[in-house]
Protein backbone atom coordinates (compact mmCIF):
# COMPACT_ATOMS: atom_id res chain seq x y z
CA UNK A 1 0.00 0.00 0.00
CA UNK A 2 1.11 3.49 -0.90
CA UNK A 3 2.02 5.78 1.79
CA UNK A 4 -1.05 8.57 0.95
CA UNK A 5 -2.89 5.58 0.65
CA UNK A 6 -2.52 4.16 4.17
CA UNK A 7 -2.62 8.18 5.93
CA UNK A 8 -5.95 8.13 4.95
CA UNK A 9 -6.85 4.99 5.78
CA UNK A 10 -5.21 5.87 9.47
CA UNK A 11 -7.30 9.01 9.28
CA UNK A 12 -10.94 7.16 8.63
CA UNK A 13 -10.15 4.80 11.27
CA UNK A 14 -9.18 7.51 13.70
CA UNK A 15 -11.99 9.40 12.17
CA UNK A 16 -14.81 6.25 12.95
CA UNK A 17 -13.42 5.99 16.62
CA UNK A 18 -13.43 9.30 17.56
CA UNK A 19 -17.34 9.46 16.61
CA UNK A 20 -17.81 5.89 18.25
CA UNK A 21 -16.72 7.66 21.28
CA UNK A 22 -18.33 10.82 20.97
CA UNK A 23 -21.68 9.12 20.58
CA UNK A 24 -21.16 7.09 23.92
CA UNK A 25 -20.39 10.66 25.30
CA UNK A 26 -23.11 12.53 24.77
CA UNK A 27 -25.59 9.70 24.83
CA UNK A 28 -26.16 10.33 28.96
CA UNK A 29 -27.44 13.97 27.61
CA UNK A 30 -29.48 12.15 24.41
CA UNK A 31 -31.09 9.42 27.23
CA UNK A 32 -31.86 12.10 29.65
CA UNK A 33 -34.01 13.99 26.78
CA UNK A 34 -35.40 10.98 25.35
CA UNK A 35 -36.73 9.50 28.99
CA UNK A 36 -38.20 12.94 29.41
CA UNK A 37 -40.79 12.04 26.63
CA UNK A 38 -42.22 9.09 27.59
CA UNK A 39 -44.58 7.51 30.23
CA UNK A 40 -44.07 6.11 33.32
CA UNK A 41 -44.43 2.88 32.63
CA UNK A 42 -42.17 2.98 29.57
CA UNK A 43 -38.82 4.32 31.63
CA UNK A 44 -39.54 1.63 34.17
CA UNK A 45 -39.57 -1.34 31.22
CA UNK A 46 -37.15 0.26 29.39
CA UNK A 47 -34.71 3.20 30.06
CA UNK A 48 -32.44 2.88 26.76
CA UNK A 49 -35.19 2.50 24.17
CA UNK A 50 -37.32 5.25 22.12
CA UNK A 51 -40.83 6.73 23.38
CA UNK A 52 -43.58 4.84 21.83
CA UNK A 53 -44.78 8.33 21.16
CA UNK A 54 -43.90 11.76 22.54
CA UNK A 55 -45.60 12.40 25.97
CA UNK A 56 -45.78 15.87 26.03
CA UNK A 57 -48.37 15.93 28.79
CA UNK A 58 -44.72 15.30 31.25
CA UNK A 59 -43.95 18.72 30.26
CA UNK A 60 -47.51 20.77 30.17
CA UNK A 61 -47.20 18.96 33.82
CA UNK A 62 -43.74 20.42 35.26
CA UNK A 63 -44.04 23.82 33.13
CA UNK A 64 -47.18 24.49 35.73
CA UNK A 65 -45.93 22.72 38.64
CA UNK A 66 -42.25 24.47 39.21
CA UNK A 67 -43.90 27.55 37.15
CA UNK A 68 -40.89 28.03 34.50
CA UNK A 69 -41.89 31.04 33.64
CA UNK A 70 -41.04 32.25 36.35
CA UNK A 71 -37.62 30.90 37.44
CA UNK A 72 -36.41 31.99 33.70
CA UNK A 73 -37.77 35.25 34.79
CA UNK A 74 -35.60 35.15 38.28
CA UNK A 75 -32.42 33.42 36.58
CA UNK A 76 -32.76 36.67 33.85
CA UNK A 77 -32.51 38.70 36.53
CA UNK A 78 -30.39 37.55 38.66
CA UNK A 79 -27.52 36.86 36.03
CA UNK A 80 -28.15 40.68 34.35
CA UNK A 81 -27.56 42.21 37.38
CA UNK A 82 -24.69 39.98 38.85
CA UNK A 83 -22.47 40.89 35.25
CA UNK A 84 -23.86 44.25 34.67
CA UNK A 85 -22.18 45.05 37.75
CA UNK A 86 -19.16 42.86 37.37
CA UNK A 87 -18.56 44.71 34.40
CA UNK A 88 -19.33 47.69 35.19
CA UNK A 89 -17.02 47.85 38.59
CA UNK A 90 -14.03 45.41 37.08
CA UNK A 91 -13.59 47.45 34.36
CA UNK A 92 -13.49 51.22 36.07
CA UNK A 93 -11.24 50.22 38.91
CA UNK A 94 -8.86 48.28 36.03
CA UNK A 95 -9.05 51.33 34.24
CA UNK A 96 -7.44 53.63 36.72
CA UNK A 97 -5.09 51.16 38.17
CA UNK A 98 -3.98 51.00 34.85
CA UNK A 99 -3.67 54.48 34.18
CA UNK A 100 -2.56 55.97 37.17
CA UNK A 101 0.42 54.17 38.58
CA UNK A 102 0.72 55.51 41.96
CA UNK A 103 1.05 53.57 45.74
CA UNK A 104 -2.90 53.74 46.27
CA UNK A 105 -4.00 52.03 42.81
CA UNK A 106 -1.00 49.44 43.96
CA UNK A 107 -2.91 48.94 46.87
CA UNK A 108 -6.09 48.82 45.10
CA UNK A 109 -4.47 46.21 42.96
CA UNK A 110 -3.79 43.89 45.76
CA UNK A 111 -7.30 44.55 47.98
CA UNK A 112 -9.26 43.79 44.72
CA UNK A 113 -6.99 40.81 42.95
CA UNK A 114 -6.30 38.51 46.29
CA UNK A 115 -9.76 37.10 46.68
CA UNK A 116 -9.43 35.16 44.17
CA UNK A 117 -7.34 33.01 46.37
CA UNK A 118 -10.25 32.29 48.72
CA UNK A 119 -12.55 29.75 47.90
CA UNK A 120 -15.98 30.47 48.57
CA UNK A 121 -16.75 27.48 51.00
CA UNK A 122 -14.48 29.00 52.92
CA UNK A 123 -16.84 32.07 53.68
CA UNK A 124 -20.12 30.59 52.67
CA UNK A 125 -20.85 29.84 57.00
CA UNK A 126 -20.39 34.01 58.03
CA UNK A 127 -21.28 35.02 54.55
CA UNK A 128 -24.77 34.23 55.65
CA UNK A 129 -25.14 36.30 58.50
CA UNK A 130 -23.47 39.19 56.51
CA UNK A 131 -26.00 39.27 53.94
CA UNK A 132 -28.78 38.83 57.18
CA UNK A 133 -27.82 41.98 58.45
CA UNK A 134 -27.36 44.01 55.25
CA UNK A 135 -30.73 42.79 53.90
CA UNK A 136 -29.07 41.45 51.01
CA UNK A 137 -30.18 37.49 51.64
CA UNK A 138 -33.58 36.17 49.98
CA UNK A 139 -33.85 38.77 47.40
CA UNK A 140 -33.06 38.26 43.46
CA UNK A 141 -31.51 41.77 43.41
CA UNK A 142 -29.22 41.17 46.60
CA UNK A 143 -28.16 37.67 45.33
CA UNK A 144 -27.14 39.89 41.72
CA UNK A 145 -25.13 42.46 43.54
CA UNK A 146 -23.56 39.58 45.96
CA UNK A 147 -21.65 37.92 42.25
CA UNK A 148 -20.37 41.57 42.04
CA UNK A 149 -18.32 40.98 45.02
CA UNK A 150 -17.05 37.62 43.92
CA UNK A 151 -17.06 38.08 40.72
CA UNK A 152 -14.93 41.10 40.69
CA UNK A 153 -11.22 40.23 41.60
CA UNK A 154 -11.20 37.64 38.43
CA UNK A 155 -12.54 40.10 36.17
CA UNK A 156 -10.60 42.94 37.27
CA UNK A 157 -7.50 40.73 36.56
CA UNK A 158 -8.72 40.19 33.22
CA UNK A 159 -9.23 43.64 32.50
CA UNK A 160 -6.44 44.84 33.71
CA UNK A 161 -3.99 42.31 32.13
CA UNK A 162 -5.60 43.75 28.76
CA UNK A 163 -5.73 47.48 29.98
CA UNK A 164 -2.24 47.37 29.38
CA UNK A 165 -2.30 46.86 25.19
CA UNK A 166 -4.90 49.92 24.85
CA UNK A 167 -2.75 52.82 23.55
CA UNK A 168 -2.77 55.35 25.92
CA UNK A 169 -2.10 58.36 23.41
CA UNK A 170 -6.26 58.02 22.91
CA UNK A 171 -6.32 58.82 26.56
CA UNK A 172 -4.35 61.87 25.93
CA UNK A 173 -5.86 63.19 22.50
CA UNK A 174 -9.39 62.80 23.69
CA UNK A 175 -8.29 64.95 26.62
CA UNK A 176 -6.97 67.08 24.19
CA UNK A 177 -9.99 67.80 22.63
CA UNK A 178 -12.06 67.99 25.83
CA UNK A 179 -13.64 64.80 26.94
CA UNK A 180 -13.89 64.70 30.63
CA UNK A 181 -12.49 61.19 32.45
CA UNK A 182 -15.64 59.83 32.32
CA UNK A 183 -16.08 60.74 28.72
CA UNK A 184 -12.50 59.18 27.76
CA UNK A 185 -13.64 55.78 29.71
CA UNK A 186 -17.04 55.10 28.14
CA UNK A 187 -16.63 56.79 25.25
CA UNK A 188 -13.18 55.88 23.95
CA UNK A 189 -11.40 53.57 25.87
CA UNK A 190 -14.23 50.68 27.23
CA UNK A 191 -15.72 50.00 23.76
CA UNK A 192 -12.35 49.25 23.09
CA UNK A 193 -12.33 46.79 25.66
CA UNK A 194 -14.99 44.65 23.55
CA UNK A 195 -13.04 41.43 23.19
CA UNK A 196 -12.57 41.27 26.86
CA UNK A 197 -15.67 42.14 28.12
CA UNK A 198 -17.05 39.20 25.85
CA UNK A 199 -14.71 37.11 27.53
CA UNK A 200 -15.88 37.94 31.29
CA UNK A 201 -19.43 37.86 29.82
CA UNK A 202 -19.05 34.31 29.25
CA UNK A 203 -17.80 33.14 31.78
CA UNK A 204 -19.96 34.85 34.19
CA UNK A 205 -23.24 33.96 32.76
CA UNK A 206 -21.91 30.26 32.92
CA UNK A 207 -20.99 30.43 36.17
CA UNK A 208 -24.14 32.41 37.57
CA UNK A 209 -26.68 30.65 35.47
CA UNK A 210 -25.72 27.44 36.57
CA UNK A 211 -24.64 28.22 40.17
CA UNK A 212 -26.09 26.20 43.03
CA UNK A 213 -24.43 26.91 46.25
CA UNK A 214 -24.99 30.70 46.58
CA UNK A 215 -28.14 30.46 45.71
CA UNK A 216 -28.98 27.34 47.97
CA UNK A 217 -27.81 29.74 50.88
CA UNK A 218 -29.46 32.96 49.48
CA UNK A 219 -32.81 32.47 48.22
CA UNK A 220 -33.65 29.09 48.76
CA UNK A 221 -36.94 29.86 51.24
CA UNK A 222 -39.18 31.03 48.94
CA UNK A 223 -41.00 29.87 45.55
CA UNK A 224 -40.68 33.08 44.60
CA UNK A 225 -37.04 33.63 44.50
CA UNK A 226 -35.89 30.40 43.63
CA UNK A 227 -33.59 29.62 40.71
CA UNK A 228 -33.90 27.46 37.87
CA UNK A 229 -31.06 25.03 38.91
CA UNK A 230 -32.39 25.35 42.44
CA UNK A 231 -35.79 24.78 41.85
CA UNK A 232 -34.89 21.12 39.45
CA UNK A 233 -32.95 20.26 42.77
CA UNK A 234 -35.55 20.40 44.88
CA UNK A 235 -38.20 18.76 42.38
CA UNK A 236 -36.22 16.44 41.11
CA UNK A 237 -35.69 15.40 44.80
CA UNK A 238 -39.79 15.51 45.51
CA UNK A 239 -40.16 13.38 42.78
CA UNK A 240 -37.54 10.27 43.85
CA UNK A 241 -38.56 7.74 41.66
CA UNK A 242 -40.98 9.67 39.28
CA UNK A 243 -38.35 10.17 36.60
CA UNK A 244 -40.66 11.24 33.74
CA UNK A 245 -41.70 14.22 35.77
CA UNK A 246 -38.23 14.73 37.11
CA UNK A 247 -36.22 14.08 33.61
CA UNK A 248 -38.41 16.84 32.07
CA UNK A 249 -37.65 19.21 34.70
CA UNK A 250 -33.89 18.71 33.87
CA UNK A 251 -34.30 18.89 30.54
CA UNK A 252 -36.10 21.86 31.26
CA UNK A 253 -33.36 23.44 33.44
CA UNK A 254 -30.37 22.65 30.78
CA UNK A 255 -32.13 23.26 27.68
CA UNK A 256 -31.39 27.02 27.80
CA UNK A 257 -28.07 26.76 27.67
CA UNK A 258 -27.81 23.90 25.42
CA UNK A 259 -29.23 26.46 23.06
CA UNK A 260 -27.00 29.11 23.58
CA UNK A 261 -24.07 27.37 23.36
CA UNK A 262 -25.21 25.43 19.61
CA UNK A 263 -25.84 29.62 17.87
CA UNK A 264 -22.52 30.90 20.22
CA UNK A 265 -20.30 27.55 20.19
CA UNK A 266 -17.56 30.12 18.89
CA UNK A 267 -17.53 33.08 21.24
CA UNK A 268 -18.13 30.57 23.92
CA UNK A 269 -15.21 28.29 23.50
CA UNK A 270 -13.03 31.58 22.50
CA UNK A 271 -13.98 33.47 25.76
CA UNK A 272 -13.68 30.42 28.09
CA UNK A 273 -9.85 29.83 26.82
CA UNK A 274 -9.29 33.56 27.01
CA UNK A 275 -10.17 33.51 30.64
CA UNK A 276 -8.58 30.41 31.59
CA UNK A 277 -5.26 31.14 30.45
CA UNK A 278 -5.46 35.05 31.47
CA UNK A 279 -6.85 33.82 34.70
CA UNK B 1 -2.59 69.90 46.60
CA UNK B 2 -3.89 71.76 43.38
CA UNK B 3 -7.45 71.42 41.82
CA UNK B 4 -6.36 69.34 38.72
CA UNK B 5 -4.84 66.85 41.43
CA UNK B 6 -7.75 67.41 43.67
CA UNK B 7 -9.74 66.13 40.28
CA UNK B 8 -7.82 63.70 39.76
CA UNK B 9 -7.49 61.69 43.00
CA UNK B 10 -11.08 61.72 43.24
CA UNK B 11 -11.84 60.31 40.47
CA UNK B 12 -9.33 57.54 41.03
CA UNK B 13 -11.42 56.74 44.41
CA UNK B 14 -14.60 56.95 42.80
CA UNK B 15 -13.16 54.21 39.64
CA UNK B 16 -11.49 51.76 42.59
CA UNK B 17 -14.01 52.59 45.88
CA UNK B 18 -16.96 50.25 44.39
CA UNK B 19 -14.70 47.41 43.61
CA UNK B 20 -12.83 47.67 46.88
CA UNK B 21 -16.05 48.29 48.80
CA UNK B 22 -17.46 44.91 47.39
CA UNK B 23 -14.94 42.80 47.90
CA UNK B 24 -14.84 43.65 51.34
CA UNK B 25 -18.10 43.01 52.20
CA UNK B 26 -18.43 39.99 50.20
CA UNK B 27 -15.01 38.44 50.81
CA UNK B 28 -12.96 40.37 53.41
CA UNK B 29 -15.80 40.82 56.01
CA UNK B 30 -16.68 37.34 56.04
CA UNK B 31 -13.15 35.36 55.94
CA UNK B 32 -12.71 37.81 59.12
CA UNK B 33 -15.76 36.78 60.52
CA UNK B 34 -14.97 32.88 60.12
CA UNK B 35 -11.15 32.85 61.69
CA UNK B 36 -13.10 34.65 64.59
CA UNK B 37 -15.97 32.24 64.75
CA UNK B 38 -13.69 28.91 64.30
CA UNK B 39 -12.33 30.00 67.88
CA UNK B 40 -16.24 29.79 69.47
CA UNK B 41 -18.91 27.53 69.92
CA UNK B 42 -22.01 28.66 68.35
CA UNK B 43 -24.73 27.19 67.17
CA UNK B 44 -26.51 30.27 64.30
CA UNK B 45 -29.06 31.39 66.55
CA UNK B 46 -27.73 32.39 69.40
CA UNK B 47 -26.32 36.12 70.12
CA UNK B 48 -23.39 35.47 71.58
CA UNK B 49 -20.74 32.59 70.51
CA UNK B 50 -18.53 30.91 73.44
CA UNK B 51 -14.96 31.97 72.88
CA UNK B 52 -13.19 28.22 73.34
CA UNK B 53 -9.98 29.21 72.10
CA UNK B 54 -8.40 25.90 69.58
CA UNK B 55 -10.69 23.57 70.82
CA UNK B 56 -12.65 23.52 67.38
CA UNK B 57 -9.32 22.62 65.80
CA UNK B 58 -8.07 20.22 67.95
CA UNK B 59 -11.68 18.61 66.72
CA UNK B 60 -11.27 19.09 63.12
CA UNK B 61 -7.65 17.55 63.03
CA UNK B 62 -8.49 14.74 65.35
CA UNK B 63 -7.42 11.44 63.69
CA UNK B 64 -10.73 9.22 62.79
CA UNK B 65 -13.01 12.40 62.86
CA UNK B 66 -15.70 13.62 60.02
CA UNK B 67 -13.34 15.82 58.84
CA UNK B 68 -9.90 13.92 58.71
CA UNK B 69 -12.06 11.07 56.56
CA UNK B 70 -13.58 13.89 54.16
CA UNK B 71 -10.63 15.30 53.30
CA UNK B 72 -8.72 11.73 52.53
CA UNK B 73 -11.83 10.83 50.13
CA UNK B 74 -10.90 15.00 48.60
CA UNK B 75 -7.43 14.61 48.14
CA UNK B 76 -8.24 11.17 46.94
CA UNK B 77 -11.12 12.72 44.28
CA UNK B 78 -8.83 15.34 43.10
CA UNK B 79 -5.78 13.09 42.59
CA UNK B 80 -7.76 10.94 40.19
CA UNK B 81 -9.62 13.93 38.49
CA UNK B 82 -7.07 15.56 37.91
CA UNK B 83 -4.96 12.82 36.60
CA UNK B 84 -8.06 11.47 34.30
CA UNK B 85 -9.14 14.56 32.99
CA UNK B 86 -5.54 16.11 31.88
CA UNK B 87 -4.77 12.79 30.20
CA UNK B 88 -8.11 12.05 28.71
CA UNK B 89 -8.81 15.35 27.80
CA UNK B 90 -4.82 15.98 26.15
CA UNK B 91 -5.26 12.12 24.39
CA UNK B 92 -8.49 13.27 22.55
CA UNK B 93 -7.65 17.23 21.85
CA UNK B 94 -4.54 15.10 20.20
CA UNK B 95 -7.34 13.71 17.77
CA UNK B 96 -9.36 16.70 17.28
CA UNK B 97 -6.52 18.89 16.26
CA UNK B 98 -5.59 16.59 13.01
CA UNK B 99 -7.99 18.20 10.26
CA UNK B 100 -10.97 16.59 9.68
CA UNK B 101 -14.84 17.66 8.43
CA UNK B 102 -16.77 17.34 11.72
CA UNK B 103 -13.82 18.14 13.93
CA UNK B 104 -15.40 21.28 15.02
CA UNK B 105 -18.64 18.98 15.82
CA UNK B 106 -16.90 16.64 17.83
CA UNK B 107 -15.38 19.56 19.53
CA UNK B 108 -18.54 20.75 20.59
CA UNK B 109 -20.41 17.51 21.78
CA UNK B 110 -17.35 16.97 24.28
CA UNK B 111 -18.32 20.58 25.96
CA UNK B 112 -21.81 20.15 26.34
CA UNK B 113 -21.82 18.45 29.76
CA UNK B 114 -19.15 21.37 30.62
CA UNK B 115 -21.94 24.42 29.99
CA UNK B 116 -24.63 21.97 31.77
CA UNK B 117 -25.24 22.59 35.67
CA UNK B 118 -23.15 20.13 37.54
CA UNK B 119 -26.21 19.44 40.04
CA UNK B 120 -28.42 18.04 36.87
CA UNK B 121 -25.09 16.77 35.64
CA UNK B 122 -25.42 14.54 38.81
CA UNK B 123 -29.17 13.50 38.50
CA UNK B 124 -28.82 12.32 34.48
CA UNK B 125 -26.09 9.62 36.04
CA UNK B 126 -27.62 8.86 39.17
CA UNK B 127 -30.77 7.75 36.81
CA UNK B 128 -28.26 5.78 34.27
CA UNK B 129 -26.70 4.20 36.99
CA UNK B 130 -30.24 2.47 38.39
CA UNK B 131 -32.25 2.69 35.77
CA UNK B 132 -29.60 2.37 32.80
CA UNK B 133 -27.67 -0.08 33.96
CA UNK B 134 -30.44 -2.19 35.06
CA UNK B 135 -31.56 -2.28 31.33
CA UNK B 136 -28.21 -2.72 29.90
CA UNK B 137 -27.74 -5.91 32.37
CA UNK B 138 -30.93 -7.57 31.08
CA UNK B 139 -29.80 -6.85 27.55
CA UNK B 140 -26.09 -8.10 27.11
CA UNK B 141 -26.36 -10.26 30.78
CA UNK B 142 -22.82 -8.86 31.84
CA UNK B 143 -22.11 -8.54 35.48
CA UNK B 144 -20.77 -4.87 35.88
CA UNK B 145 -24.04 -3.18 34.89
CA UNK B 146 -25.51 -5.35 37.98
CA UNK B 147 -22.66 -3.76 40.34
CA UNK B 148 -24.22 -1.55 43.03
CA UNK B 149 -22.51 1.41 41.74
CA UNK B 150 -23.80 4.06 44.04
CA UNK B 151 -24.03 1.69 47.17
CA UNK B 152 -20.93 0.24 47.44
CA UNK B 153 -18.27 2.44 49.19
CA UNK B 154 -15.11 1.86 47.04
CA UNK B 155 -17.34 1.75 43.38
CA UNK B 156 -19.22 4.82 44.52
CA UNK B 157 -16.23 6.51 44.69
CA UNK B 158 -14.87 5.41 40.85
CA UNK B 159 -18.75 6.42 39.89
CA UNK B 160 -18.39 9.99 41.42
CA UNK B 161 -15.06 10.79 39.96
CA UNK B 162 -15.91 9.52 36.59
CA UNK B 163 -18.93 11.43 36.65
CA UNK B 164 -16.77 14.84 37.52
CA UNK B 165 -14.43 14.17 34.73
CA UNK B 166 -16.93 13.69 32.55
CA UNK B 167 -18.44 16.79 33.03
CA UNK B 168 -15.34 19.22 32.75
CA UNK B 169 -13.36 17.09 30.22
CA UNK B 170 -14.23 19.75 27.12
CA UNK B 171 -13.21 22.15 29.33
CA UNK B 172 -9.75 20.60 29.05
CA UNK B 173 -10.05 19.32 25.50
CA UNK B 174 -10.43 23.00 24.59
CA UNK B 175 -7.40 24.32 26.51
CA UNK B 176 -5.21 22.03 25.19
CA UNK B 177 -6.34 22.18 21.58
CA UNK B 178 -5.65 25.68 22.20
CA UNK B 179 -2.29 25.04 23.49
CA UNK B 180 -1.56 22.50 20.44
CA UNK B 181 -2.49 24.90 18.00
CA UNK B 182 -0.03 27.40 19.33
CA UNK B 183 3.01 25.12 18.97
CA UNK B 184 4.90 25.95 15.64
CA UNK B 185 4.41 24.28 12.81
CA UNK B 186 8.09 24.64 11.36
CA UNK B 187 9.19 23.12 14.85
CA UNK B 188 6.95 19.78 14.18
CA UNK B 189 8.26 19.66 10.18
CA UNK B 190 12.01 20.03 11.15
CA UNK B 191 11.39 17.00 13.86
CA UNK B 192 10.24 15.06 11.37
CA UNK B 193 12.89 16.37 8.43
CA UNK B 194 15.22 14.87 11.23
CA UNK B 195 13.65 11.46 10.95
CA UNK B 196 11.47 11.40 14.26
CA UNK B 197 8.61 9.74 14.07
CA UNK B 198 5.03 10.52 15.60
CA UNK B 199 5.26 9.16 19.06
CA UNK B 200 8.57 10.62 19.35
CA UNK B 201 7.95 14.24 17.88
CA UNK B 202 4.68 14.11 20.44
CA UNK B 203 6.78 13.34 23.77
CA UNK B 204 9.95 15.33 22.43
CA UNK B 205 8.73 18.22 21.07
CA UNK B 206 4.84 19.07 21.23
CA UNK B 207 4.77 18.16 24.84
CA UNK B 208 7.24 19.94 26.69
CA UNK B 209 6.33 23.25 24.20
CA UNK B 210 2.45 22.82 25.58
CA UNK B 211 4.39 23.27 29.57
CA UNK B 212 2.12 26.60 29.56
CA UNK B 213 -0.92 24.74 29.09
CA UNK B 214 -0.62 21.64 31.03
CA UNK B 215 0.42 24.28 34.23
CA UNK B 216 -3.14 26.08 33.14
CA UNK B 217 -5.21 22.63 33.45
CA UNK B 218 -3.50 21.03 36.37
CA UNK B 219 -3.91 24.27 38.42
CA UNK B 220 -7.92 24.59 37.10
CA UNK B 221 -8.50 20.68 37.67
CA UNK B 222 -6.94 20.68 40.80
CA UNK B 223 -8.96 23.61 42.08
CA UNK B 224 -12.05 22.60 40.68
CA UNK B 225 -11.80 18.69 42.49
CA UNK B 226 -11.02 20.71 45.98
CA UNK B 227 -14.09 22.38 45.04
CA UNK B 228 -16.59 19.05 44.39
CA UNK B 229 -20.05 19.59 45.84
CA UNK B 230 -22.79 19.60 43.21
CA UNK B 231 -21.97 16.76 41.48
CA UNK B 232 -21.70 14.39 45.17
CA UNK B 233 -24.80 16.19 46.52
CA UNK B 234 -27.09 15.76 43.76
CA UNK B 235 -25.63 11.95 43.00
CA UNK B 236 -24.52 10.33 46.32
CA UNK B 237 -25.70 12.87 48.91
CA UNK B 238 -21.95 11.59 50.08
CA UNK B 239 -22.86 8.09 50.86
CA UNK B 240 -22.88 5.15 51.14
CA UNK B 241 -22.22 5.66 54.84
CA UNK B 242 -19.99 9.03 54.84
CA UNK B 243 -17.57 7.29 51.93
CA UNK B 244 -18.25 10.36 49.52
CA UNK B 245 -18.33 13.07 51.83
CA UNK B 246 -16.47 16.13 50.00
CA UNK B 247 -14.72 18.72 52.58
CA UNK B 248 -17.23 21.42 51.20
CA UNK B 249 -19.90 18.90 51.47
CA UNK B 250 -18.59 18.25 55.29
CA UNK B 251 -18.24 22.34 55.69
CA UNK B 252 -22.01 22.91 54.38
CA UNK B 253 -23.18 19.67 56.75
CA UNK B 254 -21.37 21.01 60.20
CA UNK B 255 -22.70 24.05 60.10
CA UNK B 256 -26.37 24.11 58.08
CA UNK B 257 -27.36 20.77 58.94
CA UNK B 258 -25.68 20.28 62.29
CA UNK B 259 -25.70 23.93 63.30
CA UNK B 260 -22.27 23.79 64.71
CA UNK B 261 -20.98 26.90 63.24
CA UNK B 262 -18.00 27.53 64.92
CA UNK B 263 -16.88 24.10 64.23
CA UNK B 264 -17.58 24.36 60.54
CA UNK B 265 -16.00 27.94 60.44
CA UNK B 266 -12.83 26.09 61.75
CA UNK B 267 -13.09 23.46 58.76
CA UNK B 268 -13.26 25.94 56.48
CA UNK B 269 -10.29 27.51 57.77
CA UNK B 270 -8.31 24.25 58.30
CA UNK B 271 -9.82 23.85 54.48
CA UNK B 272 -8.63 27.18 53.26
CA UNK B 273 -5.17 27.18 54.22
CA UNK B 274 -4.60 23.49 52.19
CA UNK B 275 -6.45 24.46 49.46
CA UNK B 276 -3.68 27.77 49.11
CA UNK B 277 -1.11 25.23 49.88
CA UNK B 278 -1.84 22.55 47.40
CA UNK B 279 -2.09 24.98 44.80
CA UNK B 280 0.75 27.50 45.23
CA UNK B 281 3.05 23.70 45.33
CA UNK B 282 1.80 22.37 42.55
CA UNK B 283 2.02 26.21 40.78
CA UNK B 284 5.45 26.26 41.51
CA UNK B 285 6.47 22.57 40.41
CA UNK B 286 4.54 22.83 37.12
CA UNK B 287 5.59 26.66 35.80
CA UNK B 288 9.28 25.30 37.02
CA UNK B 289 9.39 22.61 34.44
CA UNK B 290 8.29 24.66 31.63
CA UNK B 291 10.30 25.02 28.92
CA UNK B 292 10.65 28.25 26.77
CA UNK B 293 10.85 27.99 22.92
Amino acid sequence: MSMKKKNTLRKSLLLIGLGIIALIYIFPVFLMYMNSLKPFGEIVKDAIALPSHPEWENYSYVINKIKYGKLFFNNVVITTIGIAGIVLFSSMAAYMMDRRRNRYTRFAHLVITTPMLIPFQTIMITLLKAMNIIHLSGSKIGLGIQYWGFGIPMATFIYYNFMKTVPRELDESAKIDGASTHKTFFMVIFPLLKTVTVTVIVLDVMWIWNDFLLPLLMVNSSNETKTLVLAAYTFVGQMNTKWHYAMTAMVLAVTPSIIIFILLQKYIVEGVVAGAVKG
Amino acid sequence: MSKRKKKEMFDTLLYTLPAILLVTVMMYIPFVMSGYYSLTRWNGIAKEAVFIGLENFKTVLSSGGEFTGALVFTIRYTFFFVLFSNVIALFLAVCLTKKFKLANLMRGVFFIPYIMSMTIVGFIWKFIFTQGFARLSAMTGWGVWDLSWLGNPRLAFYAVTMVGVWQSLGFYIVLYIAGLQAVPKDVLEASTVDGANGRQTFFRITLPLLGPSITTCLFMSLTNGLKVFDIILALTKGGPGSSTYSVTLQIYKEAFQNNNYGLGSAESIVYFVIVLVLTQVVLKISSSREVAL
